[in-house]
């Protein structure tokens, strides 16, 4: 395993509160993942999988320990990147649970966005969503407003925003929760070939037994620790 | 929210924003400040100017008579009343008259008196004229008997001095003959005064007329001077006109006018102006003529007000304009004239001006020129005009 | 970069439309009170134009003739016309009241006025001027007379013959010119059967009715009904001299004060003005406190509704900025929509008004600038909340 890329935590921690109250959500964790490699992150609920994905999208700070990110250290006791706001629009992508599509802008613009944000002139970033839209076999729907998408649409379409600035990692937090095995599946099918497409990091927490069975490595957190595990790796057609 | 028709929806709100911005642009131009100011125009031209004068007059009676007694005394009797048509010399009213019959009475008895106080006189006249003619043949008798001495002289200037004593008693009895005439005349004129003081407390008509007043019953006291009937003579009634002074210029006895009584204001009446008076009101500043009625009418009660209109000779052939057309700046007055594109003050001299607002203009203007005469506000040397057929009469 | 702004008011235009809509409607009453207030000052200053007067002589010791009431002597105008630097001086009545048509009547300032002098109606919109002495009116627009019309001012009627406009008292009442011995009458003489009582009353005085005197008690009735006073003398002062130093002339003669139109705009804009601008200004912070709510209620509601859509943008990115500049733009659009409405609805709605109502166009301008500064602070409140919103709630839903 290559452990300069992708992603890298090392004995990260983080505790809430302080003295008797003090509540250790995250214990010395450590993870790794490779560009292209889809990793899942299970375990019950209250284990600190959303604090770990929290750290990981730089919106809480942990207590101690290391973040790599594509071979820069993001945090080592302490941020090492000024602006975190321009890391988690640059470097880090978000699928949610529920799409999260914005409303008032139609599907490309919600791709779009994000390239816009960074700076791109929007020629460019809607022909970027537009490559992205197809390659999800959404594109048929780009000048569409949101809401006249189904749900497995727009799911595809949040994918394709996460993807929007070549984010070495991308976060998705329970994608297929709502969904039915079959769509379910396809998800995880997309988002393995997005990952190898474009060589993205993927992490997925999940709980969803539906789609555990999918991933060739899994990280059971309980407790705040993490354990490396194998995972089935079941092939999606 | 969607609306049907997604492809142009960018352009309906474009749209929706023209023309709210279009709807603000004409708000803003058309009305407030910014607006152009509306106004009329008129040519100004040839044509006749009928100047009239008008004023308020009041109907009186040329003639009045106020009957009353020559002095203080009480009414006795009143025989006529308001209305009554009298004709001149008949008795209208009688004073009380009290003590004045006694009065005449005691100087006809003086009179009477004073006649035989004359006989007396005359009688004594008569007395004294044969004493003397007595005593003057005695003192020729006696000078002649003292010139033959037969007598002495004592005795005749004795009869001398009788004589000259009867002479002087005849001068005297004529004297009081004379004073007793004297004093005759004076109680018969003192009678025939009497006489005429009782004649005066009959109140006579002095012409024909009408009763207009009866201001005293019998038995209420008046002093002398003080009217206890109002005579008037009928067909005697014109109206008292009066016009402002500065709007009467050209009245003169001859002008034909036309009367409106207030009592009866759909009937138009004419008459002609007989006087105008030589002294104006100073106070009211108002002159007054005296216009008389070509026929009265019936009816017509004095102190009744009417409305005349006198007629000037008409200005045929001259400049015309509405007299709305005249303006005023500072205490010039004139017209706003458009000429060449531009809008100017200029300065008139008006003349005649008819009732119905046409006024003669007689300088600063020519035919043809072209002003404003309604306009929706006060106009200054830049004013925005937009000429319009007519002004909006709603606020 | 896309205007976020610009597509969440595209997207939910029909929410922001009503809305501003009712902005709207709220600012366009704001500018009505405003123009209410404009209109009063408008209507003195009007009166005081259309008078065509530099000075107005009035009674000493009073603020007439509009302000208080005033009464002189209808000769004292002879006198001031032989002042240097006078150039007309003329008797002009004013009384407010009723002006009767059939079975209507209305509240109306009757002026006597001589023609051609200062206090005649500078022009008119339609008919004619007067030309007899008596019994001809002019009227205001705002009365609803027509020419042609026959109206009743107190004892006599009077044939309307021409129309003006804008010809208003300092409080709103329209116009009727009449001759001035008319409105003299109108002003001073009194009812018929107040006459007769007041002749009757003479008739029993013994000292007035003498019968020594015969004509005395005529005498008196007839000065008892006369009327021989004004209310003021307006003055056009001539070409090159000052109107004070006119007006400090007049003052001298004991009786009477003189006004300058300076002094005159200060009276009725001051004095007579004051209390109601007082209720007006009051009204109108309210309704501008009242409109910055509205704009915060409705902004704040606005973003409270995108709450979630506002995390996901922090998460992924946004800078707090963009998110602020798009809550305040909404909030500055909303505020232009309203002005926009606000502006024609009382420029439609003004004329209906009974008392005049100007719109100024620097109270537009004013108007929009304070809008806009009421809308960005009342943005304030939701961009707080906006920045207040952590991204991290977007995970772990």
């Amino acid at each position: 395993m290559d452990q300069g890329v992708g992603i890298q935590i090392e004995g990260l921690s983080k505790r809430y509160g302080a003295g008797d109250t003090a509540v250790d959500a995250l214990k010395e964790v450590n993870m790794h993942v490779a560009p292209g490699e889809v990793v899942g992150l299970i375990g019950p609920s209250g284990s600190g999988k959303t604090t770990l994905l929290k750290c990981l999208g730089a919106v809480i700070e942990p207590t101690q320990g290391r973040m790599t990110l594509g071979g820069e250290a993001i945090y080592d006791n302490g941020w090492k990147i000024s602006d975190l706001r321009v890391l988690r629009r640059d470097r880090i992508g978000f699928v949610f649970q529920a799409p999260y599509l914005i409303p008032f802008l139609d599907v490309t613009d919600n791709v779009a966005l994000l390239p816009m944000l960074a700076g791109r002139p929007n020629g460019e970033a809607r022909a970027r969503a537009l490559e992205l839209l197809t390659a999800l076999d959404v594109a048929h729907r780009a000048k569409a407003e949101t809401s006249e998408l189904s749900g497995g649409e727009q799911q595809r379409v949040s994918i394709a925003r996460a993807l929007a600035n070549k984010p070495p990692v991308i976060l998705a937090d329970e994608p297929t929760a709502p969904l039915d095995s079959e769509r379910a599946l396809a998800v995880m099918r997309i988002l393995n070939q997005m990952a190898m497409q474009y060589q993205t990091a993927i992490i997925v927490v999940t709980h969803d037994e539906k789609i555990i069975p999918t991933f060739k490595r899994l990280y059971n957190i309980r407790d705040g620790r993490t354990v490396e595990e194998a995972g089935k790796g079941q092939a999606l057609q | 929210m969607k609306i049907p028709f997604t492809l142009p929806r960018q352009i309906w709100f474009v749209l929706f924003g023209v023309v709210l911005l279009l709807a603000f642009g004409w708000v803003a131009l058309k009305s407030g400040p910014f607006a152009p100011i509306k106004v009329t125009l008129t040519q100004v031209t040839k044509g006749e100017v009928a100047p009239a004068l008008f004023g308020i007059g009041t109907v009186e009676a040329r003639r009045a008579y106020l009957i009353g007694p020559t002095a203080a005394g009480r009414v006795g009797r009143v025989l006529v009343d308001v209305g009554d048509t009298v004709k001149g010399g008949q008795l209208l009213a009688e004073m009380d008259p009290v003590d004045l019959d006694k009065r005449v009475a005691s100087a006809v008895a003086a009179a009477g008196r004073g006649r035989s106080a004359v006989t007396t006189a005359e009688a004594q006249v008569q007395d004294a004229k044969s004493r003397q003619a007595l005593a003057a043949s005695e003192a020729r008798r006696y000078i002649d008997l003292g010139k033959k001495n037969f007598i002495s002289q004592s005795v005749v200037d004795a009869k001398l001095q009788q004589q000259q004593s009867a002479d002087a008693q005849l001068s005297a009895g004529e004297s009081a003959l004379a004073s007793a005439r004297q004093d005759l005349a004076r109680l018969d004129a003192e009678r025939e005064a009497a006489q005429q003081q009782r004649g005066n407390i009959r109140l006579l008509a002095p012409v024909d007329g009408v009763v207009t007043s009866r201001d005293a019953e019998p038995g209420s006291t008046v002093i002398a001077g003080q009217a206890v009937l109002k005579l008037q003579e009928p067909g005697s009634l014109w109206v008292t006109v009066r016009l402002d002074q500065g709007r009467s210029a050209g009245v003169r006895a001859g002008l034909p006018a036309d009367i409106v009584l207030r009592s009866s204001p759909d009937k138009g009446l004419t008459g002609k102006v007989v006087r105008v008076e030589p002294i104006s009101d100073s106070v009211t500043e108002e002159r007054i003529a005296q216009v008389a009625f070509d026929t009265l009418p019936p009816g017509v009660s004095s102190n009744e007000m009417a409305e005349v209109t006198l007629h000037l000779p008409a200005a045929s052939d001259v400049l015309v304009l509405p007299n709305a057309a005249l303006r005023h700046r500072g205490a010039q007055a004139g017209v706003w004239l458009r000429a060449d594109g531009t809008l100017r003050f200029v300065p008139v001299k008006t003349g005649a001006e008819g009732l119905d607002g046409k006024v003669q203009i007689v300088d600063g203007l020519k035919a043809g020129d072209e002003v404003v005469v309604y306009s929706e506000r006060e106009l200054k040397d830049d004013s925005r005009i937009k000429v319009v057929d007519k002004l909006g009469t709603t606020k | 970069m896309i205007s976020l702004a610009g597509r969440d008011i595209l997207h939910s235009w029909g929410k922001f439309v009503l809305t501003g809509l009712g902005l709207g409607l709220l600012i366009g009453v704001t500018f009505t009170m405003a123009g209410v207030y404009r209109g009063m000052v408008d209507d003195a200053k009007v009166l005081l134009n259309n008078s065509g007067a530099d000075l107005w002589v009035v009674q000493k010791d009073t603020l007439g003739p509009y302000a208080e009431s005033s009464s002189i002597p209808d000769d004292v105008y002879r006198g001031i016309l032989g002042m240097p630097g006078v150039a007309q001086a003329a008797n002009v009545t004013y009384l407010s009241m009723q002006a009767r048509k059939g079975n209507t009547d209305v509240r109306a300032m009757v002026v006597g006025f001589e023609p051609g002098q200062p206090g005649e109606p500078g022009y008119l919109v339609a008919g004619r001027r007067i030309t007899r002495g008596h019994y001809e009116a002019v009227a205001d627009v705002m009365t609803g007379f027509r020419v042609g019309d026959r109206i009743s001012i107190r004892r006599h009627d009077y044939a309307v013959v021409g129309l003006t406009r804008r010809m208003v008292s300092s409080g709103g009442d329209p116009m009727v010119f009449i001759p001035l011995k008319d409105a003299q009458e109108a002003q001073f003489l009194k009812d018929n059967d107040a006459i007769v009582n007041s002749r009757a009353r003479t008739a029993e005085n013994p000292a007035l009715n003498r019968p020594g005197v015969p004509g005395l008690l005529d005498a008196i009735n007839a000065s008892q009904t006369s009327n021989h006073n004004v209310n003021t003398v307006l003055v056009r002062v001539a070409e090159g001299h000052s109107p004070e130093a006119v007006a400090q002339d007049i003052r001298r003669w004991k009786h009477l004060q003189a006004y300058t139109r300076a002094q005159m705009e200060d009276i009725l804009i001051a004095k007579l003005i004051a209390t109601a601008s007082k209720q007006i200004g009051m009204f109108l912070v309210i309704l501008m406190i009242v409109s910055a709510a509205i704009v915060a209620f409705i902004i704040y509601t606005m973003t409270l509704g995108k709450i979630r859509e506002i995390a996901v943008l922090k998460l992924i990115g946004t800078h707090n900025l963009t998110i602020s500049s798009m809550i305040l733009q909404q909030a500055l659009g909303l505020g232009l929509i309203g002005f926009v409405i606000g502006k024609i609805a009382a420029t439609l709605w003004g004329p209906l008004f009974p008392k005049y109502v100007l719109l100024l166009p620097e109270d537009s301008v004013r108007g929009f600038f304070i809008v806009m500064v009421v809308c960005m602070l009342a943005s304030t409140l939701a961009i707080r909340a906006a920045l207040k919103v952590d991204p991290a709630t977007a995970i772990g839903g």
